[in-house]
């Protein structure tokens, strides 16, 4: 046998990486280290309209590809045949013309009410023998447990139907309404390979769904609650974010930016530098939101792509705001620039940053306001939750290269307590603090840096005089 | 299709199957009927050994992990025993040591599971490769 022959038959010395199938989602592959391990055995458990089914399906019509391994779905006792095949035709990744040629849809229901569990094992045999499946779920894996008559009979049938999937090469998903409990008890947890929880919890007036991986053995999965949403694309998930690989360096870029107010920036002995994150604190009415435009105004101006994220004013009450501080932009900057709205209350924190980053990566944005944490932080609805995430976001504008402007109100309770701005300021290269104080006939605004990672920045508070083209930083405090 | 074994008449190629799994036996002996090929089977490696020098078969598919003698041995006395010396061998194994399979003496490497095309068509190349000829 010649070489080439040799290696056409699968001549290859030592450990292959493990083949991954992709599961026809993008998000959920990153979760997953790239994908369902191949012949691997996989529990996809959850409460009834979790999306298990959705997510089995969606995986199998994106391997649906090779009539000569169709992908085989056989139903048990849970959901009528029908009924499953009626609603998938409601998904984008349906495709009609690969029913009954690549993907195989069968029921098993009538059989094993008939004979009970023990026509699993010859069926999944006769499968393997006449289709060569190269996918095979169950739904419902744990309704057979109904049947069973014994929990013995249950783990000797279980134990052939493993022993006979590890032997061929089929990946497998057993869909179940499993709970938590379950899984020190039931069997198919001890043989399974890789298991996928989905999940539904209340949150306030929403529901959240979310996804976890529990087990996928061979792989670097991404822990963690990952949110998710059912749509007609099939399931849209969020990955947590969690903070890059490359760690950022504290090793700036040589450049300072602008930070769209030249008495601040004289404070910091030319602006902040590039790809840094500042911390802008302050009570209600200090002029954060204000600042925060003058920051990205004065990108603009430089030539750069700017985003400012508000979750309190949309798009076009935001664009007339910067109309006021900077005047009208013209086409070239409209173009450099991104407003994006999200609303707290009806978002997740995961939904919220996930798509800030999305569309940081497109559009190559060198800087962003994002205003204001609190929002964030009743999106996140638990501060462990945000804290985590503000420090990934932090890592991951730095490795990126864009330099960051957070507001943070200090008068909601949320997020003011001594630990939260102890864990804030560790985050952020720069913190600015605004400050409001009632004097005789009026209300006294200060600007004040309390650090500046990096830079001999001005110790002293400032007075701050706020008009309708901005702050701005009085030169000399008066005395 | 049917594989037949090469400058021997029409008569079905003989695969020995050395392997203790009932569930891959079963698999092995299903795709390589459908193929045409006649099979047999031992458990262990001194049971084939022996059964390997009655019948002179045309492959012999054997895993690593089998007892007493273990596939790798079982290659290279089957490679030194002028009898046995042209049978192919298929070492079929959860193991991923092609190298090592090729060392002792193996044609050909699959690492399982089992993927019944890959397995038809290297069975198909072993037979209609060029053999040594067995004393």
């Amino acid at each position: 046998m010649s070489d080439e022959a040799r290696t056409t038959a699968g001549l290859v010395p030592g450990a292959d990486p493990i083949k991954r199938l992709a599961t026809g989602n993008r998000e959920l592959d990153e979760i997953l280290d790239g994908g369902i391990p191949e012949n691997s055995i996989n529990i996809v458990m959850g409460e009834p309209g979790s999306g298990k089914t959705t997510l089995a399906e969606e995986f199998m019509f994106a391997n649906a590809n090779d009539e000569k391994r169709p992908i085989l779905y056989l139903t048990t006792l849970s959901e009528p045949l029908d009924k499953v095949i009626k609603y998938l035709q409601q998904f984008s990744f349906f495709d009609v013309d690969k029913m009954g040629r690549t993907v195989l849809y069968e029921g098993l229901g009538t059989e094993l009410a008939a004979d009970g569990i023990g026509v699993l094992l010859p069926r999944i045999k006769h499968a393997i023998k006449t289709q060569s499946p190269k996918i095979i779920v169950i739904d419902s894996f744990k309704a057979i447990h109904d049947l069973a008559k014994s929990t013995q009979d249950m783990r000797l049938m279980l134990y052939e139907v493993a022993g006979l999937l590890a032997a061929y090469n089929t990946t497998v998903l057993l869909v179940g309404e499993y709970r938590h409990e379950d899984i020190a008890t039931y069997p198919e947890f001890a043989v399974a390979d890789g298991i996928i929880e989905l999940a539904r919890n209340a949150l306030g007036t929403r529901d959240e769904r979310y996804l976890r991986v529990f087990k996928l053995r061979g792989s670097a999965y991404r822990q963690g609650f990952h949110a998710f949403d059912i749509t007609p694309r099939g399931l849209q998930v969020y990955p947590r974010l969690v903070s890059p690989v490359e760690a950022a360096s504290y090793k700036r870029d040589a450049n300072r930016i602008g930070t769209g107010l030249p008495g601040l920036d004289a404070m910091l002995a030319g602006g902040f530098w590039t790809g840094s994150a500042t911390l802008l604190a302050g009570p209600t009415g200090s002029g954060k939101t204000t600042m925060g435009i003058q920051f990205v105004l004065e990108g603009l101006r430089a030539g750069e792509r700017c985003m400012l994220v508000n979750f309190q004013e949309n798009p076009t009450q935001l664009a007339h705001q910067m109309e006021e501080i900077g005047g009208k932009l013209d086409a070239d900057a409209r173009s450099r620039l991104d407003l994006l709205y999200y609303s707290a209350v009806e978002l997740s924190i995961d939904r919220i940053v996930v798509s800030i980053f999305k569309a940081l990566s497109r559009k190559g944005i060198n800087r962003v306001v994002i205003d204001a944490l609190g929002d964030l932080a009743i999106a996140a609805n638990d501060t462990t939750r945000m804290h985590n995430y503000l420090y990934a976001m932090v890592q991951h504008f730095a490795v990126m290269g864009v330099s960051s402007v957070l507001t943070l109100e200090t008068d909601p309770p949320i997020m003011s307590s001594d630990s939260s701005h102890g864990r804030l300021s560790h985050m952020t290269d720069n913190i600015v603090f605004l400050d409001m104080k009632e004097q005789q006939d009026h209300i006294g605004r200060t600007i004040r840096i309390a650090k500046a990672r990096g830079i001999a920045h001005d110790l002293q508070a400032r007075e701050l005089l706020i008009d309708g083209r901005g702050l701005h930083v009085v030169e000399k405090k008066r005395g | 299709m049917t594989l037949k074994s090469e400058g021997k008449g029409q008569r079905k190629a003989i695969i020995l199957i050395v392997d203790s799994n009932p569930h891959v036996r079963e698999l092995l002996s299903h795709f390589l009927q459908e193929a045409g090929c006649a099979v047999e089977f031992e458990a262990d490696g001194v049971r084939a050994l022996e059964r390997a020098r009655e019948v002179i078969p045309d492959i012999i598919i054997t895993e690593i992990l089998v007892p007493v003698l273990d596939g790798l041995a079982l290659c290279r006395k089957l490679r030194a025993d002028p009898k046995t010396r042209g049978v192919a061998i298929l070492v079929f194994s959860v193991l991923a040591v092609g190298g090592r399979a090729r060392e002792a003496g193996a044609d050909a490497f699959l690492q399982k599971p089992l993927s019944d095309q890959l397995l038809v068509d290297t069975v198909r190349q072993l037979l209609e490769a060029p053999k040594e000829n067995s004393a």
